[in-house]
């Protein structure tokens, strides 16, 4: 093919118009041309590169709007049928018979007459705060001590011991015992986890932090004289939001896993939760025709722990810069 | 090598002791103490004064407090000899009040209150309760008392001093006649007739008449020289030992053909084996003296069933057997097949395993397992080994999971090894490849944590053996916690603790032995 070329003189332009001169500029002489990387955005783009994480999102956004929106818009009354005996474990067919159709009674009812559909949201609603509250605290301490814990070798000495002591004791013993001591309620549990759950945290972020900090980029750093919090802050943290999020990934079904156990041994909190449903329904598993009532709760648990897990496991894959291939 | 796991186990203990010591205050120092009253009949019966008596005796008992009444002070003076007999009469009994009280009681109980205050007791009266001006109610006679509250110091000390405990033949009182004391040997235990060859240590003026002994019953061996005492049960298995409780035999009593140190033979349940020292017991009971020729009378009886370490350990051993039989050739073919839909079915059940709550899928295992036929409930008098078979499955299917995880991970991991490029470089086929060099090299870690599930099965697990009523360890210390009964849960925490202190130690040691490449002894860069 034939190139065309344009003879400037055709377009009749001076030479002013057709060219400008640009000054000398020794600052952005220094700068070297790279692709335009955003960190987040290349995160969120490699997310939703996955249409499966479509799906997750929304049954994660249904789980919220269910355990948060639909309780108080809804409300939920435990006792609503409590005079009413002919309503008390009702299938779902004969919940509508009774009720007429309504989305509350697509699980049957209770023992005391109760939406199970109903009691099942209003317990994941505590349920859930309960793990994101625990996963906060333990995160946050976490992956702060365990920066301190991995860069610190007097600090190691010390941590390790401790972590030799607390590790000794199965975390269900202490967690029982301290509900067990101050009495049942929201806030013991939340403390009863935290106060050793933060050391497994710490000690995975320990290792990390070792494995990263005698690299040489960061050996580099040092010699550039870099402080030492710069150097975790800004050369290390970045390298670990991979790994911190699919810890949170785990521990959040962790905690609600504890919650469903603790409530079965009979130490749960003592208000409508996901174990304590599983718990007060286990009679109603080998019970003909009673069975909603139990596998509702844990069906529920099972979901909203896959969901997280899911989300949290492919945000962690996404932030890892390694897997956004500019 | 030797002396680094001397300090391992040295700091281990260390930190043994710790988390009895956290424990211990938690328990007896933050909880409400009159909750351990909580199961035990005769408290509810109680009233008034003798209420309120009782339950600074039982806090005594378990270690609360040293608790003196002014009567068993009275008592020591007159073995003292410090007041006679006539005077012992004349001021054991207290008033109803302090003003009724006569001149010379009024003395006593101001010596007693000047005794103890000065040693940092409490001294306590509680005047008559009455239901008239002359009637006293029921149990509301007035009592005089002094407690002292024990410090967490010296409760951890008498804890582990009493600890281990050593039966010799100084056991029994000095100034009792016993005839000769010491240890004989024998060959033919008399308990089996005094034919069969059998050889036992028998002991005189020992705590246990059998000291060593052989049965039919595992492990075979058994012996009474060192006796572990973790703590005496309140309520979950009142006055017996913690270690005791989990492992004496349950069940029903069986009987069996009992031959007597008299020569009596009877149809008994009755183990002689078991024959503890009771002062003066032979003279009280003729059916003592039918049997047996010394005060060793007390003795157990034989059940039925095995004991709860048992159960937990047969479930717990045969799961870890099935996971790792299961998920290691699980692992191994995930990492084979990497990136095909084998590896993604496998994750799959990974991540199932791990965000589906544990007491979900064990209940989801019991309906299939019972949907199936199999027996879901264990009944502890008819045991059959189809009983064990869904507990034992639904322990494996998440311990399968973890297999595969890290199996998977760690064999995954080597696959870029310089040496891997260089076998396949050598022409060795895939499959020596993954059998002979990275199986061999993933394995190491795996290794760390097969002694920690062997130890790990004697504690049971809490859920399983919950579900499926499995009379094992692990439902103690719900069970203790549901009753509070506090010794059983420091006893049982005490356990765990050792459980996972020693199986860290081998697991360490049986990594070295795999892999030549680790030492210990060197130090860390």
């Amino acid at each position: 093919m034939e190139e065309k070329l344009v003879d400037l003189s055709d377009l009749g332009l001076s030479e002013e118009e057709l060219f400008s001169s640009i000054p000398m500029d020794a600052a952005s002489m220094e700068k070297i041309t790279a692709p335009r990387y955003s960190y987040w955005q290349s995160v969120f783009r490699v997310f939703f590169r996955k249409k499966i994480n479509y799906v997750v999102l929304g049954a994660l956004l249904l789980v919220f709007i269910f355990a948060y929106i639909y309780p108080s818009v809804h409300g939920y009354d435990e006792y609503i049928n409590i005079l009413d005996t002919s309503a008390n474990h009702l299938t779902p067919q004969k919940a509508f018979e009774k009720f007429g159709f309504n989305i509350s009674w697509i699980f049957g009812t209770g023992n005391a007459g109760q939406s199970t559909f109903d009691a099942i949201w209003y317990g994941a609603r505590i349920s859930i705060t309960l793990a994101a509250i625990c996963a906060a605290i333990n995160l946050t301490i976490g992956v702060l001590l365990g920066c301190v814990w991995g860069f610190s070798k007097r600090v190691d000495v010390v941590m390790n011991e401790v972590r030799n002591i607390v590790g000794n004791v199965p975390s269900t013993l202490i967690i029982s015992v301290l509900v067990l001591v101050f009495s049942a309620s929201f806030w013991t549990l939340v403390f009863a986890m935290c106060i050793t759950g933060w050391i497994g945290v710490a000690y995975s972020i320990r290792t990390q932090v070792i494995i990263i900090r005698d690299r040489e980029y960061n050996l580099a750093s040092k010699c550039l004289g870099t402080s030492t919090f710069k150097i975790a802050i800004r050369n290390i943290l970045p390298f670990m939001t991979s790994f911190i999020v699919t810890m949170a990934a785990t521990e959040i079904p962790g905690y609600i896993s504890t919650e469903v156990f603790l409530s079965y041994i009979g130490l749960g909190i003592n208000d409508t939760t996901l174990g304590k449903l599983i718990y007060n329904a286990q009679s109603a598993m080998v019970t003909p025709g009673w069975q909603w009532e139990f596998w509702s709760p844990v069906m529920l648990s099972a979901f909203i722990s896959i969901v997280l897990f899911v989300v949290g496991q492919n945000i962690g894959d996404a932030a890892d810069p390694r897997t956004h291939n500019i | 090598m030797v002396k680094y796991f001397f300090k391992r186990l040295f700091r281990g203990l260390l930190s043994v002791i710790a988390v009895v010591a956290i424990i211990m205050l938690l328990v007896y120092g933050l909880m409400d103490r009159t909750l351990i009253f909580n199961m035990d009949e005769n408290y509810a019966k109680l009233g008034n004064n003798t209420k309120i008596a009782y339950r600074y005796q039982k806090w005594d008992e378990y270690g609360y407090l040293t608790y003196v009444t002014y009567s068993s002070w009275l008592n020591s003076l007159l073995e003292a000899g410090e007041i006679d007999e006539d005077t012992y009469n004349a001021v054991a009994t207290i008033g109803r009040t302090a003003e009724d009280d006569s001149e010379e009681t009024a003395y006593y109980i101001q010596q007693f209150y000047d005794y103890y205050d000065s040693q940092g007791y409490k001294v306590v009266r509680l005047d008559a309760k009455m239901t008239t001006a002359t009637k006293v109610a029921n149990g509301g006679a007035a009592r005089y008392f002094a407690y002292k509250n024990k410090s967490l110091v010296s409760r951890v000390v008498t804890y582990f001093t009493s600890l281990l405990s050593f039966d010799d033949i100084h056991y029994v009182d000095e100034d009792v006649d016993i005839g000769e004391r010491g240890l004989t040997f024998t060959l033919y235990d008399p308990a089996y007739g005094g034919e069969k060859f059998a050889p036992a240590i028998l002991g005189n003026g020992t705590q246990h008449k059998y000291l060593l002994y052989f049965s039919s019953e595992f492990p075979y061996i058994h012996q009474n020289f060192v006796t572990l005492t973790l703590g005496e049960s309140y309520s979950v298995n009142t006055g017996v030992d913690v270690f005791k409780t989990m492992v004496q035999k349950q069940g029903s009593y069986v009987t069996s053909t009992v031959y007597y140190p008299t020569g009596y033979v009877e149809e008994s349940a009755d183990d002689v084996h078991t024959a503890t020292y009771v002062e003066g017991s032979l003279a009280l009971s003729t059916l003592y003296q039918e049997r047996y020729t010394d005060d060793y009378t007390n003795v157990e009886l034989s059940k039925s069933a095995m004991s709860k370490m048992a159960y937990s350990f047969i479930c717990g051993i045969f799961a870890s057997l099935l996971a790792y039989a299961i998920g290691l050739p699980l692992g191994v073919l995930m990492a084979r097949k990497k990136d095909t839909w084998v590896d993604s079915l496998g994750n799959a059940y990974i991540v199932f395993m791990i965000a589906v709550p544990s007491l979900a899928y064990i209940f989801m295992f019991k309906a299939i397992s019972g949907a199936l036929g199999l027996p879901t409930t264990f009944t502890i008098n008819n045991i059959s080994a189809i009983m064990f078979v869904a507990p034992i499955l639904s322990m494996a299917i998440g311990s399968i999971a973890g297999r595969m995880k890290w199996m998977r991970r760690y064999m995954v991991d080597q696959l870029n090894s310089d040496y891997v490029k260089f076998a396949r470089a050598c022409g060795t086929s895939e499959s020596d490849i993954y059998i002979k060099h990275i199986f061999k090299n993933a394995a190491i870690p795996i290794t760390h944590g097969i002694p920690g599930t062997i130890l790990g099965a004697l504690g049971g697990s809490i859920i399983t053996e919950r579900v499926y009523s499995i009379p094992g360890v692990g439902g103690m210390l719900v069970q203790a916690i549901t009753y509070y009964d506090n010794s059983v849960i420091v006893g049982v925490a005490l356990f765990y603790g050792i459980i996972s202190i020693v199986a860290a130690i081998l697991g360490d040691i049986l990594m070295a032995v795999m892999d030549p490449r680790i030492n210990y002894t060197t130090k860390a860069r």
